[in-house]
C-alpha cells in the first residue's frame, strides 16, 4: 500500500529538520521513523467497543493478559515507537 | 504516576522492543508502571495501527505502531482515544487519566449562579516539548441559559477556547461534551446547544521554538481568550469574552538513552538494543 507521506518541513541545519508544526529532530519528516501520512490513519478499535484482549510479555518477563491484569479497574494503553529509540 | 495511583488507574505502555530492552528502560529509569513488549507487532497488527507508511524492508523502523493512546473504563470499554497527526506530539498524562475515570466533562454541583462565569485553568505543571497539557475552560451556567457549540450564524458567538497566535504554540483538536439540537422557531435553523454548565478543553503543545529563561527556568506562555454568548428561550445576552495568560515550565523533550548512561546505574545499553532490533529484523 503506498501512502502518502507528509514531507511538508525545511532544513534548518545539520540534523534539524522542522516538519509543518515547527517541530525540530534530527531525521526530515517523511523519512525513517517520521512518516506520516498525509490523509487520516487508522485509529483501531472505536470509542464504545471492548478494549480488544492483550497479551504480551512485561518488563519482568512475566506474561500478562491486560484484562485479567487490570481486575475492573479503568486503565489507560499507550501504543509508543520504541522505548530503545 | 501518583495520582494514577491514587485514583486506581493502571497504566501500560506497549511497543515492539525486546523484552530485554524494556527490563533495562524500565530498571534504568525505575518504572513503576507495567511494559508490555510486542516484538512481533503481533498486538499492534491485532489493533490495526501498523504504520503502514513506512515500507517493510525499512528495518527497524517498520512495525511501529501510529502512536496513540486508549482510555478504558472500569467494564473494559474504550471511554476515549488520544491519535494526533503529527507523531511529535503525545498526549499529557492528566487528560488520559480523566478520561479514563470519566471525569473529563464533569462539573463540581454547585450554588446557582445568576450569570455565566467561567474559570479556566491549564492543567498541568509543565510542556515538555511536544507532550499536549489542556486549557480547560469551565462555564456555570445560569438555569434556563444555554451556551452555543460551532457552527453559528453570522452575530452569534459560540462558545470556544481561542490561543493567541505563536510560532511556538500548536493546538490540537478541540474536546466538548454532547451538545442537543435546538430549532430556532423564526429562521428554522437548528443549532447545537450545550446544555447546563459545560467544560471545554483545547489541547496545546509547545514545539521548543518560543521558549524564554525566566528567572533561570524555562518558560513558554499560552495566552488567549474565551469567548461565549448566553441564551435563554427568548433572547440572548451580549458576547462576552475573559482572556487568560499561563506562563509554563517548559523543555526539551528527554532524549532516549543511546549512550552509555551517564549518571544512571545500570545503564539502558540503548545503542546495543538498537543494534539488537536492526540485525533481528533484517534477518527474519
Amino acid at each position: 500500500m503506498n501512502i502518502e507521506v507528509d514531507t511538508r518541513g525545511s532544513e534548518l541545519g545539520p540534523s534539524q529538520f522542522e516538519d509543518a508544526d515547527g517541530y525540530i529532530m534530527p531525521i526530515a519528516p517523511g523519512t525513517g521513523p517520521r512518516r506520516i501520512p498525509l490523509s487520516d490513519f487508522p485509529t483501531g478499535p472505536e470509542v464504545g467497543a471492548l478494549l480488544p484482549d492483550v497479551v504480551a510479555v512485561d518488563q519482568h518477563g512475566q506474561t500478562v493478559d491486560l484484562h485479567a491484569h487490570r481486575g475492573g479497574q479503568p486503565a489507560v494503553l499507550v501504543f509508543h515507537r520504541s522505548a530503545v529509540w | 504516576m501518583a495520582a494514577y495511583q491514587a485514583a486506581g488507574v493502571k497504566l501500560y505502555a506497549l511497543s515492539y522492543d525486546e523484552p530485554d530492552a524494556i527490563a533495562d528502560y524500565a530498571t534504568a529509569n525505575g518504572v513503576t508502571y507495567t511494559m508490555l513488549s510486542d516484538p512481533d507487532s503481533a498486538v499492534i497488527n491485532d489493533f490495526g495501527i501498523l504504520n503502514t507508511s513506512i515500507p517493510p524492508d525499512d528495518h527497524p523502523w517498520y512495525g511501529i505502531p501510529f502512536p496513540g493512546a486508549y482510555a478504558i473504563g472500569a467494564d473494559g470499554t474504550i471511554t476515549a482515544k488520544f491519535f494526533e497527526h503529527n507523531f511529535a506530539v503525545r498526549s499529557g498524562p492528566e487528560q488520559m487519566l480523566a478520561a479514563a475515570l470519566g471525569q473529563a466533562f464533569e462539573v463540581e454541583a454547585a450554588a446557582p449562579v445568576e450569570q455565566v462565569s467561567v474559570e479556566i485553568s491549564f492543567e498541568g505543571d509543565k510542556l515538555p516539548m511536544g507532550v499536549t497539557r489542556e486549557i480547560v475552560a469551565t462555564f456555570r451556567v445560569p438555569s434556563g441559559q444555554h451556551l452555543y457549540a460551532e457552527p453559528v450564524p453570522v452575530g452569534l458567538v459560540a462558545a470556544t477556547i481561542q490561543i493567541t497566535d505563536s510560532p511556538g504554540i500548536l493546538t490540537y483538536t478541540a474536546l466538548a461534551p454532547a451538545t442537543s439540537p435546538l430549532t430556532l422557531a423564526g429562521s428554522g435553523d437548528t443549532l447545537q446547544v450545550y446544555e447546563g454548565d459545560v467544560v471545554l478543553r483545547l489541547p496545546v503543545a509547545q514545539n521548543a521554538r518560543a521558549m524564554e529563561k525566566v528567572d533561570g527556568v524555562r518558560t513558554v506562555t499560552v495566552s488567549g481568550t474565551v469567548c461565549w454568548q448566553a441564551c435563554d428561550e427568548n433572547e440572548c445576552g451580549l458576547p462576552a469574552s475573559q482572556d487568560f495568560s499561563f506562563q509554563v515550565e517548559a523543555g526539551f523533550p528527554v532524549l532516549p538513552d543511546m549512550g552509555p548512561g551517564e549518571g544512571r546505574v545500570p545503564a539502558m545499553n540503548g545503542a546495543a538494543h538498537f543494534k539488537k532490533m536492526v540485525d533481528r529484523r533484517k534477518q527474519s
